[in-house]
C-alpha cells in the first residue's frame, strides 16, 4: 500500500520519499496522538467525549458529544465501552493528548482526536449544540462484523428456541469436561471440522462458538468456504453479557 | 475460565476493523503468481487469518478477490516462527503433508520491499520531523475510511487507487519536498 504509492511518486520524479513501513499502529502505540476527520465525527459509531468543564460543554459543544470533564475522566474510564472508537476534544492541547495517553493505557486501541480541538471544529463549520445536557449516559452499540451472530440470536439457539439452528462448540473435548456445554450444542473440536463436516446440516444454519471467538471464526471461515449458512459468537462465553445455560458435566 | 476477558476486548476491536497492512498488496507482485511445480516446497503466502493454540491450528488466506480462500494448517512446538503467525500479519508457511493434514513447518513474516530509491523512516525519527515543524507531507495510503477514523498529525489521504489515477496533481508541486508514506503496518 504505502510501498505502492510510494513507488509511484518514484516514477513521478519525487526525489525525498520515506516509507513509515510500521503505520499508524506503531504511531499510537507508542502514545502520539492521531486525529479523525469531521466526517467521522458526524456520523461515525464512536463514542465522543468533551474533556472541557461541563459549563463550557453547556454553552457549546459537538452534536453527539458526551460530557466528561478531564478530572473525571478517570472515575468514568470504566463507563466507555472499550470496543468503540474513542475520540476526545478539550479546549487545551495537553489536557487532550493527556486523556489519549490515559486512555491508552487503560487498554483502548482506538483513540483520536478532533483536529485542533474544539476550536478546530468550530472554525471548520462543524455541527455544534448548545444548552443543558440531558444524559451523562454514555450509549453505544457495536456494530457486527462480517459473519458475526448476534448475542440475542445465539441465545435464542442455545435455548432451543430456533429449530433451524445447529449449534457448534469449537472448543477442545477437555474443555468441554472441565467447564460444561451450552444446551441443544453440538461439541466438534476445530481441529476436527474439517473431517467431520459429514455430520452438519446443509439445511440449516450453523453458529459456533468457542471461548472468546478466536477459533469460532475460523471455523466461520472454514465451514463458508465448504458451502454452509455459518455465523460465529465473538463473544467471551464467560462474560455477563452472555447469558445462556451450562449444561455442568 | 482461563481465558482472560481483555482477550474479548482485543478479538472484537480486530473484528470491528479490518486491519489493511503494508504488505499485503504485495501479494499481487510478480513472485505471488510463480507457478509453484509438484516437486517444489510445499508452501503458503498470504495473510494470517486466525491462530489457536488450543486447537493448534493456522488459518491463512491465500490468494486474492474471488479466488481468495481460507486454508488451515496444524502446527506444534517444533513450528518454527510461531510468532510470526498474527492474526493480520502478511506471512509464508512452509508445511508438509503429514496425515492427510497439512502441517505447518516454518513460518515467515512477509516483509514489504521498498521501490528503489526509497528508504523507511521509523517511528521516533518521524516524531523529531515533527517536534521541528519538517518541510514535509505525510501521506496515508489507507482507504479513506480508515484515514477518516485515525490518522497521524496533519497527514493528507491518498489512497493507492487514487494516486494511480491522479498522479502528480494529488502531490505537492515541488518535487524536492519530503514525502512520507505510510499505512495500516505490516500487522
Amino acid at each position: 500500500m504505502s510501498t505502492t504509492n510510494a513507488g509511484l511518486a518514484k516514477k513521478l520524479g519525487y526525489k525525498n520519499i520515506r516509507v513509515y513501513l510500521e503505520g499508524e499502529p506503531a504511531w499510537s502505540e507508542a502514545g502520539y496522538p492521531t486525529y479523525t476527520s469531521k466526517g467521522f465525527i458526524d456520523t461515525g459509531n464512536i463514542v465522543l467525549i468533551d474533556l472541557r468543564a461541563s459549563h463550557k460543554a453547556v454553552e457549546g459543544r459537538i452534536k453527539r458529544a458526551v460530557s466528561v470533564p478531564y478530572d473525571d475522566l478517570e472515575d468514568k474510564i470504566n463507563d466507555i465501552p472499550r470496543n468503540a472508537p474513542v475520540i476526545l476534544y478539550s479546549d487545551d492541547k495537553e489536557e487532550a493528548t493527556d486523556a489519549v495517553d490515559d486512555l491508552r493505557s487503560d487498554g483502548f486501541k482506538h483513540v483520536a482526536l478532533v483536529p485542533g480541538n474544539y476550536a478546530g471544529w468550530v472554525s471548520a463549520g462543524g455541527a455544534i449544540e448548545t444548552g443543558p445536557i440531558a444524559s451523562t449516559e454514555i450509549r453505544w452499540q457495536r456494530i457486527l462484523g462480517k459473519g458475526e451472530v448476534s448475542v440475542a440470536d445465539f441465545k435464542k439457539a442455545t435455548d432451543g428456541g430456533d429449530p433451524d439452528v445447529f449449534v457448534i462448540d469449537s472448543r477442545t473435548e477437555e474443555e468441554v469436561a472441565e467447564l460444561g456445554i451450552f444446551k441443544n450444542t453440538v461439541n466438534i473440536p476445530l481441529d476436527e471440522i474439517p473431517g467431520r463436516m459429514n455430520e452438519l446440516p446443509k439445511d440449516k444454519k450453523i453458529y459456533v462458538h468457542c471461548s472468546t471467538g478466536a477459533r469460532a471464526d475460523m471455523a466461520y471461515q472454514e465451514l463458508k468456504k465448504n458451502g454452509f449458512d455459518v455465523k460465529f459468537l465473538l463473544l467471551n462465553i464467560d462474560e455477563a453479557e452472555c447469558d445462556c445455560e451450562i449444561l455442568r458435566p | 475460565m482461563q481465558i482472560h476477558p481483555k482477550k474479548i476486548i482485543l478479538l472484537g476491536i480486530i473484528a470491528l476493523f479490518t486491519f489493511t497492512g503494508c504488505a499485503s498488496d504485495k501479494a499481487q507482485g510478480p513472485t505471488a503468481v510463480k507457478p509453484v511445480t509438484e516437486k517444489a516446497e510445499k508452501v503458503f503466502k498470504g495473510k494470517i487469518a486466525g491462530k489457536s493454540n488450543k486447537a493448534k491450528s493456522i488459518s491463512i488466506v491465500v490468494g486474492k478477490g474471488d479466488k481468495a480462500k481460507t486454508v488451515m494448517l496444524k502446527f506444534d512446538d517444533n513450528t518454527k516462527g510461531l510468532e510470526f503467525a498474527k492474526k493480520g500479519s502478511a506471512a509464508i508457511i512452509k508445511y508438509d503433508i503429514k496425515d492427510g493434514e497439512k502441517f505447518a513447518t516454518i513460518i515467515k513474516p512477509k516483509l514489504a520491499k521498498l521501490p528503489a530509491g526509497v528508504t523507511e523512516i521509523k517511528t521516533e525519527e518521524l516524531r523529531g520531523l515533527y517536534e521541528n515543524n519538517a518541510d514535509m507531507t505525510v501521506i496515508d495510503a489507507r482507504p479513506a475510511s480508515r484515514y477518516a477514523q485515525a490518522r497521524l498529525p496533519g497527514a493528507i489521504s491518498i489512497p493507492v487507487p487514487e494516486m494511480k489515477m491522479g498522479k502528480e496533481t494529488v502531490l505537492p508541486a515541488n518535487k524536492e519536498q519530503l514525502l512520507v508514506f505510510y499505512c495500516g503496518g505490516p500487522t
